[in-house]
């Protein structure tokens, strides 16, 4: 088997001095789907975060396309309360080369920017994409997934809906053309009608064979959609289940909560 | 009042105004941006004045006014790229950026009036106006360099405007201004971009001091009133759009001129003072102003 697109390797990290998630091991292979489940406030989102540069890990590594993305070591402790220690530290990874790399991630309930137009977010998401080619095809996939947009063309994201404003989030996330996307709760907070649309957009997406990370609260969604899924409970994956073996939403719970959930 | 009075005080109101806007957009751009007030604009407007002079001591004329307007603008750039890096990057993790970008700010207001007064002494200077030669506005005669002023004044406003909203580069800016994490997320150097959003407000800067040093005398602290009078704007206009500054400098420079006719000169800083305190009152997020800040 070929070295995976992203490893992550006993990867730990939260908000010093907050410990959030711990010795995290999670692989994602060339064109796969993997999705990410787990009750709310455990740590999907921070560690995530930290895979897309935002936040330093504290411990661990993170190796994607076969290159790894943090500086070597743990993260040393502040060493002195008094001196301006912020000055000296080096961040341990940079959002910047992250995103160059390729590796996409799409933020939880992204504000994205609030005082500018659909067209020109659009315009300016492909920055992130310089030197990798297909920028003409993604567009068309864009144009062909999110259809919609194009009536908001020129309207302010403050002015869009949430879902509008999560179709203008992954889109921008397309054009940076992704060789592997992180859609975290692409469909939280959506009506009904909203939430299927979404969701036949991600099965077009990934019809496309782009690679995924997928963190939702519906099992049924995610079974249907990756190929691997990864239980996640209080800071730590707990089990990895295989494409062969989906469970059902009560499955899941009974493993994740034991029988009296 | 009188039509030649009445078109003389329009005329050095509008001119004031320009002069404003131009100060305070570029205040607003660096507080839109970072959230930090940069007290040392009214020094690089000395040190725009001057850099200008000195180049006017070589080249007069027309020629030389704009060359030592190009000049100081583009050095100014540099050094306000360059502060960034200095003033405000060192403590961007620390809890209290904006109680340590004020001290820093200051500071290097400081430094610079006291490197403006070191290098070209205390004695006055005066950039000598070039365009010289009246117009007929109204029935009065204003000086055709006024109109210049407003002019390139206005040209540049344009420019900054259209750079932001209609380049690549320039929306780069903006959604570093809007949202610095998602910014992240998509790829750009958000300390780059800072840094040059410091450097355009430095060019404005640069820009106004030019034209404050052809119309009064230069000296290190010539920035000082002018700095005071853009706070008042920017705080009169609020600083959701890139516009609301703006039409707020004309008001004030406006209120400025016919307040200095219609009451005394030393009254002109109260008069707006004034303004200023009943727009908070009613309208605490300017007069074109929403509660959030934006770029
Ligand atoms: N900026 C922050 N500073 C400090 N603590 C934070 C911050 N953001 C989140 N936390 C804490 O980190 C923990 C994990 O939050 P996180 O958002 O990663 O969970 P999550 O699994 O993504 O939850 P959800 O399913 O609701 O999105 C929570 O306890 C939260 O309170
Ligand atoms: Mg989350």
């Amino acid at each position: 088997m070929s070295a995976p697109l992203l490893e992550l390797r006993g990867l730990s990290g939260g908000y010093p001095p907050v410990s959030v998630f711990r010795g995290v091991d999670m692989t994602v292979g060339n064109n796969e789907a993997v999705g990410l489940f787990g009750p709310n406030g455990h740590g999907k989102t921070t560690l995530l975060k930290t895979v897309a540069g935002l936040i330093d890990p504290r411990d661990g590594d993170i190796f994607f396309a076969g290159e790894r993305l943090n500086t070597e070591g743990k993260m040393r402790p502040r060493t002195s309360r008094h001196l301006n220690y912020d000055l000296f530290r080096r961040r341990r990874i940079s959002a910047e080369s992250v995103v160059r790399q390729g590796l996409i991630y799409v933020m939880q309930g992204n504000l994205l920017f609030p005082e500018m137009t659909v067209e020109e977010v659009l315009d300016i998401a492909p920055q992130a994409a310089r030197g990798r080619g297909g920028a003409a095809q993604m567009r068309d996939l864009v144009d062909a997934v999110f259809p919609r947009l194009r009536e908001r063309w020129h309207s302010k994201i403050r002015f869009l809906s949430g879902g509008e404003r999560q179709m203008v989030s992954i889109a921008a996330g397309l054009l940076a053309l992704p060789r592997l996307l992180i859609l975290d709760e692409p469909t939280l907070g959506l009506s009904p009608k909203l939430r299927i649309e979404l969701c036949e957009a991600i099965a077009k997406i990934r019809a496309e064979n782009v690679p995924l990370i997928v963190v939702d609260q519906n099992v049924e969604f995610l079974t249907s959609l990756v190929d691997r899924l990864y239980l996640f409970d209080h800071g730590a994956i707990t089990r990895e289940i295989d494409g062969s073996a989906m469970p059902s939403h009560e499955e899941v719970m009974t493993m994740m909560f034991g029988e009296a959930h | 009042m009188t039509l030649e009075t009445f078109a003389f005080l329009l005329a050095s109101g509008l001119v004031l105004g320009g002069l404003y806007a131009l100060m305070a957009s570029g205040l607003a751009v660096v507080w839109t941006t970072l959230g930090v007030f940069n007290f040392a604009h009214g020094a690089m407007i000395a040190l725009g004045a001057y850099i200008a002079w000195q180049v006017t001591q070589y080249t007069t004329g027309g020629a030389g006014f704009l060359l030592g307007a190009g000049v100081s603008v583009a050095i100014m750039f540099c050094l306000g790229f360059a502060m960034h890096y200095v003033l405000v990057k060192p403590f961007e993790l620390h809890a209290n950026l904006v109680l340590l970008a004020v001290i820093t700010t200051l500071a290097a207001a400081s430094i610079m009036e006291n490197a403006i007064l070191l290098s070209w002494g205390p004695r006055d200077k005066q950039i000598a106006p070039p365009f010289t030669g009246n117009i007929e506005f109204l029935g009065t005669a204003i000086g055709i360099h006024d109109f210049v002023i407003l002019a390139i004044a206005l040209a540049a406003l344009l420019a900054l405007a259209l750079f932001l909203r209609r380049t690549t580069a320039g929306r780069a800016l903006r959604a570093v201004a809007q949202n610095r994490e998602a910014a992240e997320l998509m790829g750009f150097n958000v300390s780059r971009l800072v840094a040059m959003t410091i450097g355009l407000s430095a060019a404005t800067a640069a820009l106004a001091g030019v034209f404050v040093g052809s119309l009064r005398f230069i000296s290190p602290t010539v920035g000082t009133d002018p700095l005071m009078k853009s706070l008042i704007v920017v705080i009169l206009g609020g600083v959701t759009r890139f516009t609301s500054p703006i039409y707020a400098a004309f008001i004030v420079g406006l209120a400025e001129a016919f307040s200095a006719y219609f009451l005394v000169l030393y009254w002109a800083p109260a008069v707006l003072f004034a303004m200023m305190i009943i727009v908070l009152l009613i309208k605490p997020e300017g007069l074109f102003g929403r509660r959030t800040r934006t770029l």
